[in-house]
This record gives C-alpha cells, sequence and structure tokens, in this order.
C-alpha cells in the first residue's frame, strides 16, 4: 500500500506552497521512496484579473506588487511590454539604470536564497551551545540561545528553532560556525544590496522610479558613488564569503550532485539589455534559448501555452498568453499555478537554465571556461549540475558574474543624460516583455484597447517549475524533481525541502 | 528572565535612532528604548502572510537601528514565519498550535485575507480565515502589516475575484472586537521603522495613539507627504514637471498623490536613507492610502487621462 510524505506548510521559500507525495517503502527500513509528488500552490489573488479596464501605466506598478522579493523583474517586464506596444526605446542611462536596479537585485535574491531561506535545510544551528572562540557576534548569540534554553521559553531560538530534528545536518563544529556567523553577516549584505536598487529605483521593495524608457531619477555623481561604494562590499562578499559556503555545503554533501534531478529541458528569456531596442530579438547579457533533449533552439514565444486541466481554473486551457484567462474555480483541480508548457514541454527555469543555455551559446565561451573549472575542481561532470547542488552552484556563480558587470554598466552611465524619454499611451496596442527574474524565465503579455488594458497575462518563472500537472498528465519540473528521492525519516522528509528550495519558488508570483 | 546581552545604554542608543529619525519629540527615545528592552525579554511576535508579496517581510530584514541580525536574535522572538522560520510542514502546524495555546504574543498579519473565497489562502491546509479565527483573540494586540492587511491593498481592488479585504475587515466581518486592538502598519511596504517602533511601542506602553478612523498609530502616520516634500517650493511657484525624468517641478501634474497621503517618506526616507520617491523625481503613488490602487479609473499617473475617461477631479487629487 502507497504512503504518503508531506510537507505542508513548505516554508521558508515565498509564499504558499504544500507538498504532498505517495512513496513506496524500502526493504528493512523505515526509508521510503517517491513514486509520485504533487506541488500544490495555495495562494490566489487575481493580479490580471484587476488589471483588466486600467490605465496601462498602471501595470509596472501593480506587477511589482505580485512579488516583495523580485519586484524589479515584473517591473521590467511590465515595462518592456509596454514599450514594445507605445512603439519607444529606452533611453541610454534609462536601459543602464534599469539593469543596475535589476542586477542589484538579483543579489540581494541570490543571497537570500542561499543563506536566509535554504542555509537551515543544512546548517547545524544548535552547534552554536559549542562555540567556545572569540566572536563577540556569535557569544552573544550563543548566550541568547542558552538564555531561552534554560529560561525553558515555550520557544526557544526561535526562528532557528524549532525544525526537523534529523541526524543530517553539517558535520563539524568549525563549518556550522562559520555558516552561522556568515548567514548574519548575509542578513546586512541583502539590505546593502537593496540600497544599492534604491539609489536607482527610489525605494525597495517596490521602485517607483521605474518608468517605460527608463527611470525617473536624474544619474549624478553621487548617485554613482553610492552604487559602487556599495557593490564592492558586495563582490567582496561574494567571493571570499558566499561561494566559499557554496563550496562547503557541496563538499558536505556531495550525495545532492545526484539528487533532484528533473527533466534536463531549459528555457531562458534572456536578460539585461545591451541595446536601446524593444522587442524579443534585442540582444542581451544572458541569452536566450531553449533547450530541448539537449538541443538548442532559439525562442519562439508562440510555443508557449498555459494549461489549466489540473489547476483551480475553470477558463479554456491550452491558451496562449495573448489570449489567456484566469477564472478561479477553487474547487476543480489541485493547485492555483498554472502549468506553462513550451511546445508541449515541461522547462526548468532558474540560473540553473540560464547557464545551460549561455553553455551551448557562441559567444559566451568565457562561461563555459568558468562553468569547466569549477565542474573540474569539484570532480563532477555537466550532467550533473541537473541536481541541487548544480541549481545553487550556477546561481552563485551567477551572483558573481552580475555583481562584475554591474561595474561595466555604472561606467557607460552618461552623468546629466536623460534616463527617460516622453512617450504617448496609443488607442490600440499590443506588445509583451521577456526577462529573467533571479528565479527564471518571466513574461507580461500586454494588450491596450481604448487606451486601456484590454488584457494582461503573467507567464512566471515558479509557474513554470512548480507546476500541477498540464492536461496530458505530465508532472511539473518540481514533481519531476521529487519522483525517485529516497526519504530517511518520513515524519521529517528534510531531503524532500532542499530539492524544493533549490529551485528558489516564489509562489505568490507563481499564482498573481 | 534577564536580558544579559544587552545593556541599558544599548537600547537607549536604538530608541534614541529611531524617534530622531522622524524628529519625534525626545521622550518617546526612551519609550522605544524601554520597548526595544521588554521585547528581548518578552515578546513574541507571531507573523502570517495571507494574500501577500511578502515585500512588508523583504522591508523589515532592511532595518538599520536595530539591524536584522540583531533585531532576529535580540530584539523579538519571531515565533512563527514563513519566509524565514526554520519550522516548516507539521512542525510548522504544531507551534503554531502551541502559540495559540500559550497566548501572550503579538499578532503581525501582512497581506489581505480572501473573505469570498476560503481555498484562495491556505496554510497548512487550513483556511487562513480559520486560523485568524482562533489565533486573533488570544492575541495581545493585532498588527496589520502593509497595505494589503491595513486597507485591501491591490488584491481588494475593483474586479477583485476573492471577495479581499483588510485585517479590520475580517475582525468586522466576525465580531472580534477591534478597538484597541488592531494597529494599522500601512504603506506598500511598510517602512521597517514602523514595524519596529510600533512592537517596541506595544510592548513598552501598550495600545499606541491611533488616527480614529485609520487606525494608524500617529507616532508615523501624521504628516502628510506633500507639507514636508522637497519640492514644495515649485507647487507654491505652480511650477510643474512636464515629463518623467524632469529634474525641476512640482510632480503633481504628473500624478503624484502626495497631498493624499500620510508618511514620514520625506524625513525617514528608504533603504538605509539612501532614496525615496520624491528625491528620484518618482511621484507618490499613495502607497499607503485607504485608497491605494482601488479603482480603475484613479490611476497612478496622469499621462493617460487626456485620452481616457477619469473619475476624478483636480481638486481631488489635492485634498483639501
Amino acid at each position: 500500500m502507497a504512503n504518503t510524505v508531506t510537507i505542508s506548510p513548505l516554508t521558508r521559500i515565498e509564499g504558499h506552497l504544500a507538498i504532498h507525495t505517495e512513496t513506496e517503502a524500502i526493504a528493512d527500513s523505515k526509508k521510503v521512496k517517491i513514486t509520485e509528488a504533487r506541488c500544490e500552490g495555495e495562494m490566489f489573488r487575481g493580479i490580471e484579473t484587476i488589471l483588466q479596464g486600467r490605465d496601462p501605466l498602471d501595470a509596472q506598478q501593480i506587477t511589482q506588487r505580485i512579488c516583495g522579493v523580485c519586484p524589479i523583474s515584473h517591473g521590467m517586464a511590465s515595462l518592456m511590454a509596454q514599450e514594445m506596444a507605445y512603439g519607444v526605446a529606452p533611453a541610454k542611462n534609462g536601459r543602464l539604470a534599469q539593469n543596475l536596479i535589476l542586477g542589484a537585485n538579483y543579489l540581494q535574491s541570490h543571497i537570500l536564497h542561499f543563506y536566509h531561506l535554504s542555509a537551515l535545510d543544512f546548517v547545524d544551528i544548535k552547534a552554536i551551545l559549542k562555540y567556545n572562540g572569540a566572536d563577540t557576534t556569535l557569544k552573544s548569540l550563543r548566550a541568547w540561545v542558552e538564555n531561552a534554553v534554560s529560561s525553558n521559553s515555550v520557544f526557544p531560538a526561535a526562528p532557528f528553532l524549532p525544525r526537523y530534528e534529523v541526524n543530517q545536518y553539517v558535520p563539524g563544529d568549525q563549518e556550522n560556525w562559520r555558516l552561522i556567523s556568515n548567514y548574519l553577516k548575509a542578513l546586512k549584505m541583502r539590505s546593502v544590496a537593496h540600497e544599492m536598487c534604491a539609489v536607482f529605483a527610489a525605494k525597495m521593495p517596490h521602485s517607483t522610479s521605474l518608468v517605460p524608457t527608463g527611470v525617473t531619477g536624474e544619474i549624478t555623481l553621487e548617485r554613482i558613488l553610492s552604487y559602487k561604494s556599495r557593490l564592492d562590499k558586495l563582490t567582496e562578499f561574494i567571493e571570499t564569503v558566499y561561494l566559499p559556503d557554496l563550496i562547503l555545503a557541496a563538499k558536505a554533501f556531495p550525495d545532492y550532485w545526484n539528487i533532484g534531478a528533473s527533466y534536463g529541458n531549459y528555457l531562458s528569456f534572456g536578460n539585461f539589455r545591451m541595446e536601446e531596442k524593444v522587442g524579443p530579438d534585442v540582444q542581451k547579457f544572458f541569452p536566450a534559448g531553449a533547450l530541448i533533449n539537449g538541443k538548442l533552439e532559439s525562442v519562439d514565444t508562440n510555443k508557449i501555452r498555459e494549461y489549466v486541466g489540473n489547476s483551480h481554473y475553470s477558463s479554456p486551457s491550452g491558451l496562449h498568453p495573448y489570449e489567456g484567462q484566469t477564472t478561479p474555480s477553487p474547487e476543480k483541480g489541485y493547485s492555483w499555478l498554472k502549468a506553462p508548457r513550451y511546445d508541449g514541454a515541461p522547462m526548468e527555469v532558474g540560473p540553473l537554465a540560464r547557464v545551460m543555455v549561455a553553455y551551448q551559446t557562441r559567444g559566451y565561451e568565457w562561461l563555459k571556461k568558468e562553468v569547466d573549472e569549477t565542474l573540474a575542481s569539484a570532480g563532477v561532470k555537466l550532467e550533473q549540475l541537473n541536481s541541487v547542488l548544480g541549481r545553487h552552484l550556477t546561481r552563485g556563480l551567477e551572483a558573481k558574474w552580475v555583481g562584475k558587470q554591474l561595474y561595466a554598466w555604472l561606467s557607460e552611465l552618461e552623468i546629466g543624460s536623460p534616463a527617460a524619454k516622453e512617450f504617448s499611451i496609443p488607442q490600440t496596442g499590443k506588445g509583451f516583455g521577456l526577462v529573467e527574474a533571479p528565479r527564471g524565465a518571466l513574461g507580461h503579455w500586454l494588450t491596450i484597447e481604448n487606451h486601456k488594458i484590454k488584457n494582461y497575462q503573467c507567464v512566471v518563472p515558479t509557474t513554470w517549475n512548480c507546476s500541477a500537472r498540464d492536461d496530458k498528465g505530465q508532472p511539473g519540473i518540481v514533481e519531476k524533481a521529487l519522483e525517485d528521492t529516497v526519504i530517511e525519516d518520513p515524519k521529517q522528509p528534510i531531503e524532500a525541502g532542499r530539492i524544493v528550495r533549490s529551485f528558489d519558488p516564489c509562489i505568490a508570483c507563481a499564482v498573481h | 528572565m534577564k536580558n544579559t546581552i544587552f545593556t541599558r545604554r544599548d537600547f537607549l542608543k536604538l530608541g534614541a535612532a529611531l524617534a530622531a529619525s522622524a524628529s519625534l519629540p525626545a521622550e518617546m527615545a526612551s519609550v522605544f528604548a524601554a520597548g526595544l528592552e521588554k521585547m528581548a525579554n518578552l515578546t513574541r511576535i507571531v507573523w502570517l502572510q495571507g494574500q501577500s508579496c511578502s515585500g512588508d517581510s523583504i522591508s523589515l530584514l532592511n532595518s538599520i537601528d536595530p539591524e536584522p541580525a540583531d533585531l532576529l536574535t535580540r530584539y523579538i522572538s519571531l515565533v512563527l514565519h514563513q519566509n524565514i522560520g526554520a519550522a516548516q510542514g507539521d512542525v510548522f502546524m504544531e507551534t503554531l498550535d502551541k502559540t495559540s495555546q500559550t497566548g501572550d504574543f503579538i499578532l503581525a498579519i501582512e497581506g489581505s485575507i480572501p473573505l469570498n473565497m476560503a481555498k484562495a489562502c491556505v496554510i497548512g491546509g487550513r483556511p487562513f480565515e480559520q486560523i485568524l479565527l482562533d489565533l486573533i483573540p488570544k492575541a495581545k494586540a493585532v498588527v496589520a502589516i502593509g497595505t494589503c492587511a491595513t486597507f485591501g491593498g491591490i488584491p481588494a481592488a475593483e474586479g477583485n475575484p476573492t471577495g479581499s479585504g483588510s485585517v479590520q475587515d475580517f475582525m468586522k466581518k466576525h465580531n472580534l472586537p477591534w478597538q484597541n486592538k488592531l494597529v494599522n502598519c500601512t504603506s506598500c511596504p511598510v517602512h521597517p521603522d514602523a514595524i519596529v517602533g510600533t512592537f517596541a511601542y506595544i510592548a513598552a506602553k501598550g495600545y499606541p495613539q491611533v488616527d480614529p478612523e485609520l487606525l494608524t498609530p500617529k507616532m508615523f502616520y501624521s504628516n502628510s507627504t506633500h507639507d514636508n516634500c522637497p519640492r514644495y517650493h515649485y507647487y507654491e511657484r505652480k511650477i510643474f514637471a512636464k515629463h518623467f525624468g524632469d529634474p525641476a517641478g512640482c510632480l503633481f501634474k504628473l500624478g503624484c498623490l502626495g497631498p493624499l497621503t500620510h508618511t514620514e517618506c520625506p524625513n525617514r526616507q528608504w533603504n538605509s536613507g539612501v532614496n525615496w520617491c520624491i528625491r528620484s523625481a518618482a511621484p507618490c503613488i499613495g502607497c499607503s492610502s485607504p485608497n491605494f490602487a482601488k479603482k480603475k479609473d484613479f490611476p497612478f499617473y496622469r499621462i493617460g487621462e487626456q485620452s481616457h475617461e477619469v473619475n476624478y477631479t483636480e481638486t481631488q487629487r489635492k485634498g483639501v
């Protein structure tokens, strides 16, 4: 008889997610193996419906509020869709400032993901009780935990406890102390990355300065220096703390090079505009591409469809986003996420997908070289990037590459030149904007009629990754990645949590 | 339990920092200091997310005085948090139930509540409404965090499919007494100082002075953004910015809602004070207001008003 393993709610991600799995017993042990998994998104707002009939300019503010972790990605997708519909290209300073905001938010999001969302699956926070060194931060953290434990507090050391009490955390006190110390440092560093965003974005989360063609704020020397001084701190942190910690985690958990593989099909829309153009063919810093069965093709957005056969919607299934509909039917299906497919195939999106696409794209020899060197030093093969550790590692490498590139864009800014252009909203128009959010490919599709939004649809990274089954019954990317996973303790399925978190899910985004 | 980590001097310093950036009266510094000290010893925060984007949680992590690491490990006991807490699955739900039985906590609610579609927000298989019905009566205070929780925000905008409402709407619907219990820390996202300051005040003194209608704590939401606007002199001289990115001019004719908005933005600014909307020539979009994003024919910007119908007069946008 099949048993079930469940994480409900699956926390330390953005939003409301539950994982339900069917398992089979493994002989002579209490271990089980997952045979089938379901990802259930549990929160719905109906943002696309709310947008209908509104001024198109409202969209970049409202869609930013789809997600407080990656508002800039939604803002950018919306602005690019609007620019295409308005027939206006960005100002040079505007494009650069947008890249600087988006890139700084990558750093913020990737650091948050590794340390504050994922690390507690690996780090033994209780190791702090044995701390005997001289670091004042760690000493006072130890005192705090000791106090809480000795006073019989009902909730000692929250929010770091309670947790799954399994014997599967990083071994070694020194290693744990280092990771705990860096968890705390990373809290500060991610807020410094947000300060970088705010230099050009006005505030974070939810930028008010983003507008079609650029940003509202002036490009001044003061702003450039303010951004650069923070970027210096961030790049140092990424190279001397984040990447070494990733390697530490990879060494402590080598099995995770072979755990969490999904279909191995990857989609990237490309990211960071390198020229003042609109539309899908604009040249970008990270390339666009669809990698299916090992074969790379250029992205054709006509191949994108969203299925709702197993989702809480009664609107027609299999629509292209320009025609997409979102009619809720809460009792139908098992998730609020739709099931986007590319040419019928489930596609993984995110840093791993961006790297796999770039790896095979001409002109990215620098990236290929660095990936090859990293793989060689870790002693793993390219195929093993399709794993929990592969996703973490490509995210970390990407933080380094983006950090480096931000200096280049900063140096191209022209002090005193305009950062936005004038434009008007046409009576009718159509446009779509494709970007890469930190967690993967994001597209917004906009139709304007009578100067107002007629239809608006968002196809979002975590919708690709955490989707429900499609109408043919094909499991989504995360559902597939969970299959065949061995769980040591079915009541505390920490392995499943690690797999899901490696995708950096955002459910508020995915459902919207 | 005595706090052995921080000295009274530390609390005084941070209390002063919280009060100073908004030029609050000097006695507020000692109230904040006392509050922070009490929080360190006592205050459990249960933070739950409804129809939210997690933006307020992320904003909390942008706190500067105290910094986020100190906030989490020294000032508050964040019993439950969906984004950063270690607890997941059954462990999360067991902690939720234990909290409910133990009482003695401040309930922080981020996001709105789907009042007509229970399934539109579920945590651990339980409808969010059911969780709130259990926890709200046991909480010593309820703090609505961010505009979705305070006034419904975007999920409750015109044409929304879930019947979304604010925490106050929810409490009224279920006849839960909200007077002297519910505090609305509004804006999208909420400013970290407003969250930390409100928690500190509640810990030290109990329920704060609030606007009788909006339930926003007066210490953080009394001033009109317009009145303290650095571009106010342009408004006085009727010099208006003509397009986005115009370095000079009042932003009113681009859509600025500063006159209708009550925040501390001009004083506190955002992200450790590096910037804020007006300083970046970005019109205020009124993100702290009860009307934020609510109406289709009241857009954020005025660029389109020549081409399509809107439902406001210039006077309405100015307020009275």
